[in-house]
């Protein structure tokens, strides 16, 4: 009889050590999914002003923190407002709600965080740094002042963003406490972000891109055309230049002087000479027509299909100078004049750089990744020549910085509310460190309004690069 | 272990229910009120009496099994006493009224031992099924029966205008326990013989597999009128782990698992509280409002805990439904955490290596088939429960040993800790 009963005392009680194995692996490996679902009410109970991280700047500013009161507070105000964005009860928006769970505590009450902290892991709330540098945001904000428009900075080698301002910007803390409803209609214009978020024709900034077709398509930057008054598509009203006459005084120019002096006659004839394929093309390689992934959310920069637009002659002529139904964003200008400075390719847009514990060791790193090839290596020097010539001698000269090779190209398209200034430029020509998109919308001239931006950009970047 | 170390132990299960309740009431923002004295008074007054009724009249039975006991009893009653405070409250008149009723058998017991057991074997049998059979008096009798959360296993006794429910088939077991082993005890040699063979398995004379049966048609009986899983399945295997440990003739085991693998092939398919049972069990999520929602809020409450849980008042256990009963051990576990859950089971893991150790040292052969059933009894029902609660098990209404709340559960096992002890008095007798 005893010899029986061993074997069914260490059976049952081998079952009771699995129960609790069991039970210990239940809480292991099941634990988050179950705290995710959402029918787990326990969850919603749960407080929702936990402890959370601070979002701080490449040089160490700190621009969202919790408030020892409760919530969320925004040191640097409207500064950030449409990148680090708001925790508010009218909801979260920016890298607040994108980066909202990596920014709570890690110490999630399961065993696994429990012998990570045993083993001296730092669970507490970690921080997320940011690429942006607060130098160089606030010249992007001084700079834009009471304009309406935006800037967007990129450095070209790894796709991280220097700066990322739109304005008019409302104030992140004022949604806190309640004073500013992002829901109301009137306060749009303060909560659109027009860095990616709001479309507009990119005017002669997009002759870089038919440019770039044409250096592709065998024509060199001396390749001549004939200076005239004016070009009548066939079927189409005549297209003429900005100052209504030629462009330089004399017969003939060439292709770095057309896009020196913003030819638009010129530019519209050679779309239509080079057809509707090759400039779709260069267009759709330089990211138009095409989605990527940014940390808020984007619009697709588009122009019409190349089918669309062989039918449309008039249609092609006006694209050429970046009108028409070409719409852009200033984060995808920005992301062309980076992909020049970095011989072609277009790094991923990024602006989180790592996610730090308390203790400072990186928990999760953004490693700059290649986003695609937006012009053949081939044109790259040629263009970059040209758009350096535009600074030195043409109507890119207030986005000059003295002692520095800026290469930069402008826009002047039309608008509603007058025309919206663009420009686009990336410095120092030799080793492109930074490049840059500046929009003012209903501003002027590009060359007069938004180089003078970029300029101040280029600068507090480069002081502080240095 | 020393008397002093046993009451030492038992004075420290007293403050920890002392204090649990006393931060149950101040967290809840009512301060420490006198529940958390009545908490400590109950636990040391029913484990102190034991403990002296144990030394008064089993005095060489083993010191090992109140502390473990205690320890259980108290971490459920905080927690308890957290779901709902009155019945927290009530549990207490219980514990007292289990510890009398120990105390009593213990005393009733003292000049002649468990010999007298023995002799009334088939009065216990007739009185078991009887108590089995109790729910099922119809409901408008002054003793009738009552269908409680869709199982008839209760009886409800009208005292005018109240009324006093029970569940009788928790007291059965332990008749019946004593019944089997007193049984088994003397008939074990005939059941032992294996005459025949098919196979490498040795059979005995088909006649001899009769007590099987009827264990097998008990259980059946009890899953089809009451429809209680969890007491049909204990009983059989109880029945076939007594008769294994009995002849320590594998062929039992064998044919008890073949019986009730078809049982259970059976009851899945023929009823549906069974099938629910079982898909609640393997896609808890797949009905979520509906049959899975009980374990899915177990899962819940168990993801909410971590190692130390959410502390007493900081969790939700009172979303689960029978949070104080069957699923005492979760609601443990969401606020003391899987440390005190952890240690809960090594306490049960404890009283169930110190029953088998009384069982092998019992003086003789009935006395050590009674310990093991007793002990087999207490496993069993434990395993199934917390198995049920951690999804290892398909979920079996069944209560878990001196921590669900439930009058009938508690007085049932105080009994079963006296009985135990008194069986480890009698090795040296």
């Amino acid at each position: 009889m005893k010899q029986a009963m061993r074997p069914v005392a260490i059976a049952l009680l081998a079952l009771i050590g699995f129960s609790a194995v069991w039970l210990t692996g239940i809480q292991a490996n099941a634990g988050s999914d179950y705290r995710d679902d959402p029918r787990n009410v326990r969850v919603a109970r749960a407080p929702a002003d936990t402890a959370r991280g601070n979002i701080v700047t490449a040089d160490g500013v700190v621009v969202a923190e919790d408030d020892p009161d409760g919530g969320r507070r925004y040191p640097e105000g409207s500064r950030y407002a449409h990148i680090v964005g708001y925790d508010a009860s009218a909801g979260r928006t920016g890298v607040e709600l994108t980066r909202y769970a990596a920014m709570q505590t890690r110490d999630d009450g399961s065993i696994t965080s429990w012998i990570l902290g045993l083993l001296g892991a730092d669970l507490g709330p970690p921080d997320v740094h940011l690429t942006i540098v607060d130098e160089v945001q606030q010249a992007a904000e001084a700079a834009l002042g009471s304009k309406t428009g935006a800037v967007v900075a990129i450095d070209p080698r790894t796709g991280a963003v220097l700066a990322y301002s739109s304005s008019p910007a409302f104030d992140p803390n004022d949604v806190v406490d309640g004073s500013f409803d992002p829901e109301d209609e009137g306060s749009v214009d303060e909560v659109i972000d027009r860095a990616a978020d709001r479309l507009l024709p990119p005017g002669s900034t997009f002759k870089v891109i038919v440019t770039a077709a044409a250096l592709e398509a065998g024509l060199t930057p001396d390749t001549t055309f004939d200076d005239a008054t004016e070009y009548a598509p066939p079927g189409g009203v005549a297209i003429h230049n900005a100052g209504g006459g030629d462009c330089i005084t004399g017969s003939t120019l060439t292709l770095t002087d057309a896009l020196v002096v913003s030819c638009n006659v010129v530019f519209s004839r050679l779309a239509v000479d080079l057809g509707a394929g090759a400039v779709v093309g260069a267009a759709e390689d330089a990211w138009f027509n095409h989605r990527f992934a940014w940390e808020t959310s984007a619009a697709e920069s588009s122009l019409p299909s190349a089918a669309d637009l062989a039918a449309d002659i008039p249609a092609l002529a006006q694209s050429g100078i970046g009108e028409r139904d070409v719409r852009a964003t200033p984060l995808l200008m920005a992301m062309i004049a980076a992909a020049l400075g970095n011989d072609g390719v277009a790094m991923a847009p990024y602006v989180v750089s790592d996610i730090v514990a308390p203790d400072g060791e990186a928990i999760e790193s953004t490693e700059p990744a290649v986003l695609g090839r937006m012009f053949p290596s081939a044109v790259v020097d040629d263009l970059l020549a040209m758009m350096e010539a535009v600074v030195d001698q043409g109507t890119g000269r207030p986005g000059g910085v003295s002692g520095v090779r800026v290469a930069g190209k402008t826009g002047t398209a039309e608008g509603a509310g007058g025309p919206h200034a663009w420009f686009i430029a990336v410095a120092p020509v030799e080793d492109p460190t930074i490049a840059v998109a500046v929009l003012v919308e209903g501003g002027g001239a590009g060359g007069s309004v938004a180089a003078p931006i970029a300029a101040r950009v280029i600068a507090a970047w480069l002081a502080f690069d240095s | 272990m020393t008397e002093r170390a046993e009451a030492t132990l038992i004075g420290i299960a007293a403050a920890i229910a002392g204090l649990g309740v006393g931060i149950v009431t101040y967290t809840a923002g009512d301060g420490i009120t006198i529940d958390a004295l009545a908490a400590f008074a109950t636990q040391f007054a029913a484990f102190t009496g034991l403990f002296i009724a144990i030394r008064r009249w089993a005095p060489s039975a083993t010191r090992l099994l109140l502390a473990p006991v205690s320890l259980i009893a108290a971490i459920a009653a905080i927690e308890v006493f957290r779901i709902d405070p009155d019945l927290g409250r009530l549990q207490r008149w219980w514990l007292l009224l289990g510890a009398a009723i120990a105390m009593a058998v213990l005393f009733l017991l003292r000049h002649r031992g468990l010999e007298v057991l023995r002799r009334f074997r088939y009065l216990f049998l007739a009185v078991a099924l009887g108590l089995l059979l109790l729910p099922l008096t119809p409901s408008g009798w002054p003793l009738g029966g009552a269908t409680i959360n869709g199982s008839r296993l209760w009886v409800r006794l009208q005292l005018g205008e109240r009324s006093l429910s029970f569940q009788p088939g928790e007291a059965a077991k332990l008749l019946l326990v004593v019944f089997l082993a007193s049984y088994l005890a003397d008939t074990w040699r005939g059941l032992a013989e294996m005459p025949r063979s098919f196979g490498p398995l040795r059979l005995p004379e088909p006649r001899q597999l009769l007590p099987m049966l009827i264990a097998f048609g008990v259980s059946l009986m009890v899953l089809v009128y009451q429809r209680d899983l969890g007491a049909s399945l204990l009983l059989f295997v109880l029945f076939m782990l007594m008769l294994f440990v009995a002849t320590a003739r594998p062929t039992y085991l064998v044919a008890g698992g073949v019986l009730a693998a078809g049982g259970a092939l059976g009851a899945a398919s023929a009823f549906d509280h069974v099938a629910m049972r079982v898909s609640a069990w393997l896609h808890p999520f797949a009905d979520f409002t509906g049959s899975g929602y009980q374990v899915s809020q177990g899962l819940f409450a168990l993801s909410a805990s971590g190692v130390f849980g959410t502390g007493l008042g900081n969790g939700a256990p009172y979303l689960i439904p029978a949070a104080a009963t069957d699923y005492i051990f979760v609601a443990v576990i969401e606020e003391m955490g899987l440390a005190t859950g952890l240690a809960m089971l090594a306490a049960y893991a404890l009283v169930i290596a110190v029953g088998f150790g009384i069982a092998l040292r019992a003086a003789d052969r009935f006395r050590s088939l009674l310990a093991a059933g007793l002990t087999i009894t207490l496993a069993v029902q434990t395993l199934l429960i917390v198995g049920g609660v951690i999804r290892l098990l398909p979920l079996t209404g069944i209560t878990l040993p001196f921590a669900s709340y439930g009058g009938s559960s508690l007085l049932t096992n105080m009994t079963l800790v006296a009985l135990l002890a008194r069986v480890s008095h009698e090795e040296r007798a």
